[in-house]
This record gives C-alpha cells, structure tokens and sequence, in this order.
C-alpha cells in the first residue's frame, strides 16, 4: 500500500498466504474427506480427492443421522443456541439503547460498560457449581431450558457492546425530530432506532448463536440424557464407540458447520465483538 | 456524550430504567448469586452432593497442600505462557506482513474467522485422528520429512503440545485479525511523512507502527490471556487430561472435583483462585488499555 513491493517480496507473501491458507483449511478438510471415505480407504496413502483417488460414500453420514441421539443433539442445540441468542439480544439491545442514549450519573455509564463486560472473564468453572445447585433445586438439571437462560448470560456482553457503539454511531438528531412530531421515546427506538440498527442486531444474534453452539462445559455439568447438546455428544463419542475416522468427521462437521457459517454470515461484525468492542475490524 | 434532550427529566429517568433494568438483574441473578453461593459454598464440606457442615477455611487451606491442584496450575500455565506467546508473535507478524494492497487478501481475511469458530470440543475430538500415532496425518507428514512417529497422544510432553497446537491453531487468525483491522486503522499520513523524510521501513516500524499499536497488543494479550486461563475444551476431547494428568488443566481438575467426586466445597474454593489469577492480570493488564476504550467517549 504505501512501499513499492519488489517482486522476490510479493512471491514470498504469496508464499506465506498459501501455507496460511493450507494450516487453516487443513482441518476442515480433513473432518469433510474422512467422512465420506470408504473405512478400507481410511488409511490407505494418497486418498485425497474423492472420485478420482477413492469412491465417495454418504453412508456414514446417512448413519449418523439415523442415530436419534445425535438428531436430538442436533434439535438441542439448536434450541438452546435460538433461545439464548434471542434472549441476550432482547436483554442486550435494550441496555445497549439506555448505556448510548442516557446518561447514568457522572461515571454511570463507563462504569456500567465494563460492568457488563467483565462477565466475559469470569472463568465459566468458577460458576458451575453454583448453577449446578441452582438448577438441581430448580428441578431444571438436564432441561435446555437451563442451558438457555446460561448462555444468554455468557453472551449478554456482545449485543450490549455493539449495539451501543452502533448507537452512538447513529445520528441523534433522527430521533429528536420523531420527539418533535410527538413521538414517545419507546416510539423512537422502536420505529427509529431499531430498523437503522437491524443488519447489527442480526449480525449480534448470529454471534450469539455460535458462541452457545459452541459452549461446552456447562452444557456437560448440567445435562444428562434428553438435554445433551452436539458439543457433549462429541466429547464422549470416542470412548463409546472407538475411533472411527468416518463417524469423527461427521460428527465434527455435523457440529462444526451451524457457527462456522454463522461467523461467515456476521463477518463484518465480528472483530468488534471479539475485542468487546476496541477494534471496530 | 450528552444525554438525550427528552421531554421531561423524571419521565426520562424512569425511562431510561426501563431499558437498562432487565440485563442488571439478569446479571445479578445468573452471575452475582451464583458468585455469592459459591463463595457461600466454599466455607462448607458436601458429602454425597449434600451441604454437610461449615468448615471454615480448610477446603481454602486444601489449595495450598493439594498435590494434582498445583498439577492443574502448572499445567495451566504453561498451556497460557506458551500458547499466547505463539499466538500473538504469529499473528501479529502475519498482519504486519500482509498489511498491504494484495489480492485474495479479503477472502484470506473471511477464511481465517473459521477457526475462531470451530467447536473447540470438535478441534480436540478431532485432534485424536490428527495426531493419530500410526499413520495419522501428521506423523505420515513428519514421516515423509524423515522424522518417526511422535507419540502425539501417549506421551505426556507431546499430548500437551498436541493441545498447544490445537489452540494456536483456533487463535493465532484471532491475533492476526484484530492486529490488521488495527494496522489497517493506522493514519496513512504518518507513514507517508517519515517516507519523505526518509526513514527506513525499519524505522517507521520501530517508531511508528509499534508504538501506535501497542494498546491495541496489550488488548489483545489481555483478551487472550484471559480467554487461555478458562482452556477445559480441547484437553478435554483430545485427551481427557492424560496421560496421567500430563494435561489435566485447571478448569478440567476443577470440574473433576465438582462433578466427579461431588466435592463441591472445595471445587468452589478452586474456582475462586482462578477467579483470584484472572483478575490480577486483568488489574495488571488493563491499566495499559484504558486509552483504548476512553477513546471511544464512554
């Protein structure tokens, strides 16, 4: 961009590009072609493209998704990533709206930003045991409900820091001349704030989403049987039925692809939210 | 930033309640009680899961006597200093190295947000086919290059570099990502006006590029940092902490003691050092970061 590049340079950052680009696909590709192998060709050298070095097969995949306990991780998951990710950008919007627009005594605000934000140090092991006691009590041990309620916790701090900021970035002046034509505030966030913070808001909720599909330790304190996510299917799968690289490449996909897409799709937003807000990416 | 210029002070008050109250009592019930409750816990000794009697500071006392805990907080440590040392040396010199006009420098850029979100568990249980001993594909790679066969996941040394390399796998883009998006925010002019005054690419580095991104580093160190200490994942799936307790982490040896042995008075007490370590760093750390996020007006 700014120094003229030699060529030697180029060839080298192309070089380094591809070698990235290889480290970061590898596995992926791996998870993809091992689960459409034949077990013969498992371990047999050079099996790389399918068709052309070995017969492609859907079978394991087929048989996986047979399975109804991986089918009722799936719809788990699923719920408890819908439920959570709703939950903490209702939450979150709103403190987001209130942490932009007003103003909460000298420090009120700063103070309650980073409030907010120190939920993600809490290392999730520090409150397990108190969740498990809770939810023991509450009788909502091993019900997805529970796992809902925890993980719209744990992603509270990324609809309230990219909102606001998202907010803030918004042009007052739109709302106050909604005050002028007799809107209530309520009105003005809803009919113009909310529509200009939409593509933010979904991009928040898709993140919200990944990082609940995602967890894992809560979800294998405080499951059991009919609330067991994809993540705790996977981390017991080896020791039930061996390792068996077609199963392990479905099941790593089957788990892998919802955030994984979820991230490609809420790309723009992603850095903010992973640096709570620093870098705006 | 000035507050909204509302109808009336006392209808904005209430209002502005309206919408920040319902996340500050969800956190107070979801993060403050259970902090309370364990911190509550932590005093008394459970047996068969059950609150049995208070005990003071002994399962405090236990931290310092405990054998596998001091495993667990080496382990842990060393997974931290190691990982995040790679992670941010890696990333930030691949952004510093690719902060130019290139091309499939954006699609590099979308591919390198999928490992931030592959399922860590996932990565771990698909490490065990990775490092696979015989004739996994990295062992048949490290063949090809004349090595033998690592015992990637029977041997304690390298079953913790195996989750090393899991990590800084998941990571480094982390690093690399933020580090470009910083550099790329850098102004243009600076580096224009020391060109013209002649100074080296080195220089402009040194004096330039590494000052103005030292908050955003520190940043970063302390996101990661943080993040590394909570590691329970991936030695999880790819190892279940063995062999032995060669990778039994903090937060895998804290679980164990809580849901395993049902100790959770202790487990409790456990969970609070950790909280304990992160804090300090975070208090060491965010000194540094503040102008960070002052510069953004909250």
């Amino acid at each position: 961009m700014r120094r003229k590049t030699s060529p030697v340079q180029r060839i080298l950052t192309s070089g380094v590009m591809a070698l990235v680009l290889l480290w970061v696909l590898f596995p992926f590709y791996w998870a993809f072609v091992n689960s459409i192998k034949q077990p013969a060709d498992t371990f047999r050298p050079g099996a790389w493209v399918p068709f052309w070095q070995f017969q492609p097969t859907l079978e394991h995949w087929i048989a996986e998704l047979s399975i109804l306990e991986t089918r009722h991780a799936l719809l788990n998951s699923t719920v408890i990533a819908l439920g959570a990710a709703t939950l903490s950008v209702l939450l979150g919007t709103a403190a987001a709206y209130a942490l932009a627009r007003f103003r909460f005594g000298k420090e009120g605000n700063a103070n309650l930003t980073t409030w907010f934000l120190s939920q993600r140090i809490l290392p999730p092991v520090v409150v397990v045991i108190p969740f498990f006691l809770i939810m023991r009590q509450l009788q909502l041990l091993d019900n997805v409900f529970a796992l809902m309620l925890l993980n719209a916790t744990f992603t509270l701090p990324f609809p309230v820091i990219i909102l606001s900021q998202m907010i803030r970035e918004l042009p007052k002046e739109l709302e106050e001349a909604a005050y002028v034509d007799g809107a209530t505030i309520f009105q003005g966030f809803l009919q113009v704030v909310l529509p200009l913070l939409l593509p933010g808001l979904v991009a928040t909720w898709i993140i919200c989403m990944a990082f609940s599909w995602n967890e894992f330790l809560l979800a294998l304190s405080l499951t059991t049987k009919s609330a067991i996510p994809m993540p705790v299917i996977i981390a017991g799968a080896e020791h039930t039925r061996g390792v068996q690289f077609w199963y392990v490449g479905v099941r790593v996909l089957l788990t892998m692809l919802p955030p994984i897409v979820f991230a490609l799709l809420a790309q723009r937003y992603i850095i903010r939210g992973l640096t709570l807000g620093a870098v705006k990416g | 930033m000035n507050a909204a210029e509302a109808p009336t002070l006392r209808k904005t008050d209430r209002t502005k309640l309206f919408f920040i109250l319902p996340a500050v009592v969800w956190i107070v019930i979801f993060t403050l009680f259970p902090l309370l409750y364990a911190l509550y816990t932590s005093f008394f000794s459970f047996r068969f899961g059950r609150l049995n009697q208070f005990v003071g500071g002994t399962n405090f006392v236990r931290l310092f006597t405990d054998d596998n805990l001091h495993n667990g907080l080496r382990v842990t440590l060393v997974f931290v200093v190691i990982t995040v040392t790679l992670q941010m040396l890696l990333g930030f010199s691949l952004a510093l190295l690719l902060n130019r006009e290139m091309r499939g420098k954006n699609v590099l850029r979308a591919l390198m947000v999928l490992p931030l979100f592959a399922t860590p568990v996932a990565m771990g249980y698909l490490g065990i086919t990775l490092f696979y001993e015989i004739n996994g594909p990295i062992n048949a790679l490290l063949a090809a290059l004349g090595w033998g066969a690592v015992p990637w996941l029977s041997n304690p040394f390298w079953a913790t570099v195996a989750i090393m390399v899991i990590d800084v796998w998941q990571w480094t883009p982390f690093v690399f990502l933020v580090s470009l998006a910083a550099l790329q925010g850098l102004p243009p002019d600076l580096f224009e006006a020391a060109e013209v005054d002649g100074a080296s690419s080195w220089q402009s580095f040194r004096q330039l590029t590494l000052p103005l991104m030292t908050p955003i580093l520190w940043l970063i160190l302390l996101l990661r940092l943080v993040e590394a200490f909570k590691v329970f994942d991936i030695p999880t799936s790819l190892t279940l902490g063995g062999p032995g307790r060669a990778t039994e982490v903090y937060s895998l040896f804290t679980y164990r003691t809580a849901l395993r042995f049902f100790d959770h008075g202790y487990a409790s007490a456990q969970g609070f050092l950790l909280l304990l370590i992160v804090s300090l760093i975070v208090a060491l750390i965010f000194r540094q970061i503040r102008t960070v996020y002052q510069e953004e007006g909250n």
